[in-house]
């Protein structure tokens, strides 16, 4: 029997539901041993496709490792999965970071661990599954599936608001991926009208080839399911102005579902944009790229400004997300080849630094229960090689040329320079912002006298153990490897990159009629000022209840 | 043997069922176990007499009556439902010193009368198959009669239901006299006259549709018609709350189905927009007020109102040139019926010990202390929001595909359910943080539940998981039942 026989990706999706049974009748103390082991053999596995994976040439730019069966074959609805190298290289990056946030929770996690291992694997499966599908209602049921067991690890083992954040997470990803769900099916329905058959209707390569060098779908239906797309995606990179839900649910969840929230949650949003969005709606992509590009600068500047007075460690992480998601969608629709590969780069590089300065932040916490960086001081000296490794990841996460966050938002920068030098001006001043806000902080933490606080702490504040090195260690040796090398990735994503520029470069357009773009402007307007009324409002009244509140006291 | 009797064995079947429990429960009473095995054998007795009878399927008594791949479906759905039913029940009866064996009876009646609406192709038999469901609701609704909230709910739900059922009495005569006929398929003949000659829709005709459309939308409890369900959904006992929510409504949706679809549909475009208008209110209000509630029960009662207008959008659909917004309502409704008596059966279940009440307290920490009810409570949820991979997801998905489908104003509904849609998973979800976010409030411990109990949760948390992963299970069935309906 050869490789090439085994369904090998259907095993690496549906392997942590082997463990979830094997969690489900095993007892309490074996959980976590169970886990790990799962989401260990998966990750193994999901090594094989790398090796298995042929990625130069005309077969890098082919869907491998395909497995398809009808599945409500009334509507042509499939099971079908496949990867190129872009979903390979992101279940990768899930399955290892996987293993790493299990590992990471086994400390933190003290409460009900068998049903927190059953939802991390689950949330597994779930986003492996959005990964490799290939039917878009398949993709839509595992989109959905990983809000369930995100939703349980943030409202179950979070923090002190952790009820606020989960249910605006929810809510925020349920009103944009429903309305995708409306899309999906009206983009199925429109295949179908316009071929007569129900046969493939949610195959993404039927639907891409009929979009790209087929007839292609109507202007209109293009403009309002990539509008549906784009808002169930921008909330989930997410873009500004959809980002709000970030920082509550970032400094609300425990840290290793902080880890998959950052590292590989807000990817699904950035792989929906290249998978599905650009190449079944080319037309409208090049409608909307100049408003997108737009929001993604200003996703930039405003993540690293607001990241810049966050006096919360994990907040000042969260937004430093925003900030660099916005490379991620700018490269993404400037539409050249340096953009999108820097677009890709950057968020493997996003996942492995922001996961890592996630884990570092839970070690900080798990010792002082605290994360405010004014308390903090001095930390170097206590736990040396803490201050190495935090500063090696902020360094990464600040650009240093090395390492790989650097080759990432430099091929961004080119492909935004391309587009348009203002555009890329802007953004690289955000660099700088980035190392301010990324070594004031450091500093802050770390040198110095030992403050106070952490001085009362001294017999807590033990340098890291075994088990945290072993989560960081692997983290920091990919961030150099493609920092140094960033050819391994480039070469594997090649094929994809060169697939969706050739996608979108097939249409041109979709021409909005002024009245019609006119009328969406002052909808939006409409709903800025009054979102603007309401806030000022509530801080008015807000500073009159306080101000009552002192007179009462002071009266 | 006659043709019409062959047809109508069902019937027979199911009223020879309840008398027998009757019998049983006569002669050796307070036998609860031997009531419910004796009403289960009924049931099944019932769906074999179903299946038996759609294998010659045809008319009987002149038209009047008609066996189809319709009545079929929604037949075996309704026994169901009352199995589920009869099943969930005594847990909660019995320590509430209530009888079994007269619930069963009850039971078993009103679905005789949904089963004779699912049959009926004539107004007056309509009627008659109505009245005979929502008697026993009543009877159902004032069940706990020694209890207040019981009595008072049965009472609205009483006086609003007698209204209404004038009403669409009302509605009856208006349409047979506009017509000449009470025959469904004579109605539509001359319907299609009327509609072929301009300006012969008189105002006549208008009043009798407007009274049939009340008179219906208080049957599905659509807004503005709708006041009387969550006192009566409240006041009931939990089993009974979960039947009424599903039952009754289901039942009249199929009156729809033979009203709207088969007499009424040759002027499908003068009643779309009073649908669209109808099913746009229901989801919105419904979900707008169940957000408010913190009562479980009266939560549920209030998202049963928004299911019923999101089944409302597959009958817009259907007036939109769609087929498959049949097919999408009745899968809804086969979906919708199994999650939401699953739900109620939980609560239910927790309300074993007299005195527990159904407020979201109740549900603090069930996640811990219960581990399996807050699981498939959860499961539950989930499906009713419409998460996949479960019944409702795929549910949901058919109705918006057939709205999409319909275009126009319907595909305008189709984007309203799905907001609609995550407005309820605020207040679904609210839930489970009650159950796995939350400490318990009292610790005491969890009562037994009966081997009925697990037995029928099983049943309803395997439909609800296997419609949602192979849907085309069912999907089969119900494209020849809106075959036999609209095609």
């Amino acid at each position: 029997m050869s490789i090439s026989s085994i369904p090998i990706l259907t095993i690496v999706t549906f392997l942590p539901l082997v463990g979830v049974l094997a969690l489900a009748i095993a007892p309490e103390r074996y959980a976590r041993g169970i886990a790990l082991a799962t989401a260990l053999a998966t990750w193994v596995v999901s090594l094989l496709l790398l090796v298995g994976f042929q990625a130069g040439g005309q077969r890098g730019e082919l869907f491998q490792f395909v497995v398809a069966a009808p599945w409500i074959p009334a509507f042509g609805i499939q099971f079908k999965l496949g990867v190129d190298g872009l979903a390979l290289i992101l279940v990768v990056l899930t399955t290892t970071l996987t293993w790493i946030s299990i590992l990471a929770s086994f400390g933190p996690i003290k409460d009900r661990v068998k049903l927190y291992m059953i939802s991390f694997l689950v949330l597994e499966v779930g986003l492996i599954g959005v990964f490799v599908a290939l039917d878009l209602f398949l993709f839509y049921i595992f989109w959905e599936i990983v809000l369930v067991p995100m939703y349980l690890i943030i409202g179950i083992w979070g923090g002190g608001n952790r009820i606020y954040a989960t249910i605006k997470f929810v809510l925020y990803t349920l009103v944009g991926s429903l309305l995708m769900l409306v899309a999906i099916l009206a983009t199925g329905f429109a295949f179908q009208a316009a071929t007569g058959s129900w046969a493939n209707a949610f195959d993404f390569e039927t639907l891409r080839s009929f979009a790209t060098t087929g007839p292609g779908f109507a202007g209109g239906l293009q403009l309002g399911a990539f509008i549906a797309f784009f808002l169930a995606f921008a909330i989930k990179v997410p873009m500004f102005p959809f980002h709000t839900w970030l920082p509550d649910a970032h400094v609300e969840a425990p840290t290793a579902g902080s880890v998959i929230l950052a590292a590989i949650m807000l990817k699904l949003g950035a792989y929906g944009f290249i998978r599905f969005a650009l190449p079944l709606f080319p037309g409208a992509a090049h409608t909307f790229a100049g408003v997108i590009i737009a929001l993604s600068v200003i996703a930039i500047i405003y993540g690293a400004i607001v990241a810049l007075v966050q006096p919360d460690l994990k907040k000042l992480v969260a937004y430093s997300s925003v900030s660099h998601m916005g490379f991620v969608t700018l490269g993404i629709f400037v539409f050249n080849e340096q953009g999108m590969q820097g677009a890709i780069l950057q968020m493997v590089n996003h996942g492995l630094i922001t996961g890592a300065l996630f884990l570092l932040v839970g070690v900080i916490y798990e010792r002082t229960h605290d994360r405010t960086i004014a308390k903090m001081g001095g930390i170097s000296t206590p736990m040396p090689a803490y201050a190495v490794a935090f500063g090696f990841f902020a360094f990464a996460s600040a650009g240093l040329p090395g390492l790989s966050g650097f080759v990432g938002e430099f091929l961004s920068l080119v492909g935004a320079f391309l587009y348009s030098p203002w555009v890329a001006a802007v953004a690289t001043f955000c660099m700088i912002l980035a190392a301010a806000y990324l070594l004031w902080m450091y500093q802050r933490m770390f040198f110095g006298e030992v403050s106070d606080f952490l001085k009362n702490l001294r017999h807590h504040l033990t340098d890291l153990t075994p088990t945290e090195v072993l989560t960081l260690a692997p983290l920091a040796a990919l961030v150099v490897l493609f920092g140094v090398v960033p050819g391994l990735v480039l070469d594997l994503i090649a094929g994809s990159v060169a697939n969706v520029l050739r996608d979108v470069a097939s249409q041109p357009a979709v021409e909005v009629a002024p009245e019609v773009a006119a009328v969406a402007l002052l909808a939006v307007a409409i709903y800025v000022i009054a979102r603007v009324i309401v806030t000022a409002n509530a801080d008015r009244r807000a500073a009159i209840e306080a101000a009552d509140l002192a007179a009462g006291a002071g009266g | 043997m006659d043709q019409s009797l062959v047809l109508i064995t069902p019937l027979v079947v199911a009223i020879g069922a309840a008398i027998v429990v009757l019998l049983v429960d006569l002669i050796l009473p307070g036998r609860d176990s031997l009531a419910v095995a004796v009403s289960l054998i009924g049931l099944g007795a019932v769906a074999v007499a179903t299946l038996w009878a759609n294998q010659a399927p045809g008319q009987a008594y002149g038209g009047a009556y008609e066996v189809d791949a319709l009545t079929t479906f929604l037949d075996l759905l309704f026994v169901s439902i009352i199995a589920l039913t009869l099943v969930f029940a005594p847990d909660y009866l019995k320590p509430r010193g209530l009888p079994i064996a007269e619930f069963a009876v009850v039971l078993m009646f009103a679905m005789t009368g949904a089963m004779l609406i699912a049959a009926s192709t004539d107004l007056l038999l309509l009627f008659l198959g109505l009245e005979l469901m929502v008697l026993p609701g009543y009877m159902l609704a004032a069940f706990h009669k020694t209890d207040g909230y019981s009595t008072e709910g049965a009472i609205k739900y009483f006086l609003l239901g007698s209204f209404s059922s004038a009403i669409f009495l009302f509605g009856l005569a208006f349409v047979w006299g506009m017509t000449g006929s009470t025959r469904v398929g004579d109605v539509a003949a001359a319907l299609t006259n009327i509609a072929a000659t301009p300006g012969a829709f008189s105002a006549g005709l208008a009043m009798g549709f407007a009274f049939l459309t009340t008179g219906v939308a208080f049957k599905i409890a659509a807004v503005p018609f709708h006041y009387w369900t969550p006192d009566a959904y409240q006041g009931s006992p939990t089993p009974v709350t979960g039947y009424l929510s599903v039952g009754p409504k289901i039942g009249a949706f199929a009156l729809i189905l033979r009203l709207f679809v088969e007499a009424l549909a040759p002027l499908k475009g003068d009643w779309l927009p009073v649908i669209i208008v109808l099913a746009a209110l229901t989801m919105t209000v419904g979900n707008l007020i169940a957000l408010t509630q913190d009562n479980v029960k009266r939560m549920l009662a209030y998202s049963s109102i928004a299911h019923t207008g999101y089944m409302l959008v597959g009958l817009a659909a259907y007036a939109g040139g769609q087929q498959l917004g049949i097919e999408a309502l009745l899968f809804y409704a086969a979906a919708y019926s199994f999650m939401n008596l699953g739900g109620f059966a939980v609560i239910a279940a927790l309300q074993k010990r007299a005195g527990v009440t159904s407020s979201l307290e109740t549900f603090a920490g069930l996640g811990r202390r219960e581990p399996t009810l807050g699981a498939l409570m959860t499961l539950f949820l989930l499906s009713l929001t419409g998460i996949p991979p479960t019944a409702g997801f795929v549910a949901k998905a058919l109705l918006i595909l057939a709205g999409v489908q319909a275009g126009g104003w319907v595909a305008f509904l189709a984007v309203l359910v799905v907001i609609n849609a995550a407005v309820a998973a605020f207040y679904y979800l609210r839930v489970v943080v009650y159950m796995y976010m939350r400490e318990p409030v009292s610790e005491v411990e969890p009562p037994r539940h009966g081997r009925l109990l697990w037995g029928g949760l099983a049943v309803a948390t395997a439909l609800t998981i296997v419609l949602g992963f192979f849907p085309f299970l069912i999907t089969g069935m119900i494209g020849q039942a809106a075959t036999a309906l609209g095609g």
